[in-house]
């Protein structure tokens, strides 16, 4: 902690002295008081909450579907082996895709609506979770299942009593994961067109000529990725850390 | 009529390569609230045999019977207690006990209830919230224990269970068990590789010859319980079983 806070007042004075030497223009390279004060107008005019609310309300919404046609596929895929060895491999291909590839065909689908936008968040982060459903179920030891069935677990009651917990390690790190790569694609995916959100914020900035709004607008991106890390998936990782001691604390 | 009717022709293995034949002509009765122990090689297919009579496994030739009627899946009248224990680490040491309750949908006033009890039985009520990853091996065997005994079954199929302790914590387990098992009249049957574990235990010790297993020889024990390792006139009883059991073992490296 101490560390962190000798680091990033040094870089803050370092900003501060690359300004006052001004090797820029202060237009392109404004001081970091500046940008403070850019940040509290941004929320005294109420412009960064309603982009903070709508980016999120929009990635929770696309994190959500993700969620539930992940575990659905991964499910499936774990299930049936011709899924796996069909839906799964084109799983793997689509995964390497850069999920803004998609806006053009979702313009087309979807026009400029706040549907496209989702649709990118869903498209960043569906596939990592299925395969986090998939590998997590499919890696859960023998015996865990065969013990249940002995005492009487069957179908749903195995589903979410058992193969769900014990698939924890991997499902957990399977979520960040996908929350991470919806959250950025979000951001990209509201750069380009007026869209409300934190991706349209930065290109406002842009437009006006804001260089303090672009780098308030970043770190507000910054500060809310780290904010879900820290307080949504540590506190995650905390609880499974001390139920599954250190078997659990490998997978993460 | 005994409780258990084994008859197995035959168990066997097919892999895409070869077959390995396992059991082979297991013929054996088994009374209601005997404590049977086997010993065998390892690799002989005691944890198949184990399989087989829980109901895991039905794909042999052969009848085996529970009460008259065929074995066709598990029950939870027949509890088995694996060789990895399989504990859950997402659940607390109570709540491990409960599981099986709670499959049955017994209300949670009355699952604490019984947790409570077989967790008093193998003295664990004072680490009911512990996570399992926190408990030491003797432990871990006595949260197996409560938690098959939790379900109330007849018979209690447990897999080389005690192998990984020290000798201490064994011995104690083995009277502890030799305990429970007069209080609550179980059937037991008791997987070793350990032949002075089995005397300790067994009112019968069956010795399994190498696979394909066949019951090689039967030893009635029949003496003072609560027995421990060191009791008097134990290690005669334990000399002609392990002569058989080295024959076996011997006749692995030929
Ligand atoms: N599911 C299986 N498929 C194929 N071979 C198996 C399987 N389970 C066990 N075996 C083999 O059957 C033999 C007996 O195994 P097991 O019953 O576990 O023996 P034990 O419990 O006496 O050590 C071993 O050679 C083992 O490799
Ligand atoms: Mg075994």
């Amino acid at each position: 902690m101490f560390k962190q806070v000798i680091f990033y007042s040094a870089l803050l004075l370092l900003w501060h002295f690359l300004f006052s030497i001004k090797i820029w223009p202060a237009y392109l390279f404004p001081s970091p008081l500046k940008v403070l004060k850019a940040i509290i107008e941004g929320f005294r005019s109420h412009i960064f909450i309603i982009a903070i609310l709508v980016s999120l309300r929009r990635a929770l919404i696309g994190f959500g579907i993700s969620i539930l046609c992940g575990a659905v596929f991964g499910i499936l895929m774990k299930k049936f082996k011709i899924i796996d060895d069909t839906f799964g491999k084109l799983v793997m291909g689509i995964q390497a895709l850069p999920s803004i590839s998609w806006f053009p065909l979702a313009i087309l689908w979807f026009g400029l609506t706040e549907t496209t936008i989702i649709f990118i968040a869903v498209m960043g982060s569906l596939f990592s979770i299925t395969m986090s459903v998939y590998s997590g179920l499919k890696h859960i030891p023998k015996i865990y299942i065969q013990t249940a069935r002995n005492m009487g677990a069957r179908r749903m009651k195995m589903l979410w009593w058992v193969l769900i917990p014990a698939a924890a390690p991997s499902l957990i790190v399977g979520l960040k994961q996908g929350w991470s790569f919806a959250w950025r694609s979000l951001v990209a995916g509201e750069l380009l067109f007026v869209s409300l959100g934190l991706g349209y914020l930065l290109m406002m900035g842009r437009e006006l000529n804001d260089m303090s709004q672009i780098i308030a607008a970043i770190f507000i991106i910054i500060l809310i990725s780290v904010a879900v890390d820290r307080f949504v998936f540590g506190i995650m990782e905390a609880r499974l850390k001390k139920r599954w001691g250190l078997e659990g604390a490998e997978a993460l | 009529m005994s409780l258990l009717s084994i008859n197995i022709d035959s168990k066997v293995y097919s892999g895409s390569k070869n077959t390995l034949k396992v059991l082979e002509d297991i013929h054996l009765e088994i009374g209601e609230g005997e404590l049977v122990c086997i010993a065998g090689p390892s690799g002989c297919g005691k944890t198949t045999f184990l399989n087989i009579l829980a109901g895991l496994d039905s794909d042999y030739s052969g009848r085996v019977l529970y009460k008259g009627a065929p074995i066709i899946k598990c029950s939870q009248e027949r509890m088995m207690i694996f060789q990895e224990l399989g504990l859950f680490p997402w659940l607390n040491v109570q709540n491990n006990v409960e599981f099986g309750l709670k499959m049955k949908g017994i209300p949670k006033k009355k699952r604490e209830q019984i947790a409570l009890k077989y967790l008093e039985m193998v003295n664990l009520v004072k680490f009911k919230d512990y996570f399992i990853h926190n408990l030491s091996g003797g432990m871990k065997q006595r949260v197996a224990l409560a938690r098959a005994l939790a379900m109330e079954p007849q018979v209690l199929l447990m897999d080389e269970p005690f192998a990984s302790l020290d000798a201490q914590t064994r011995d104690m387990l083995h009277l502890e068990l030799q305990k429970i098992w007069i209080a609550t009249k179980k059937t037991i049957i008791f997987v070793t590789h350990n032949v002075r574990e089995a005397v300790c235990l067994g009112d019968r010790v069956l010795v399994f010859s190498l696979a394909p297993a066949h019951v090689k020889a039967s030893f009635k024990i029949d003496l003072a319980r609560p027995r421990q390792i060191e009791s008097e006139g134990l290690i005669e009883k334990v000399r002609p079983i392990l002569t058989e059991l080295k024959f076996e073992i011997e006749r692995d490296y030929e």
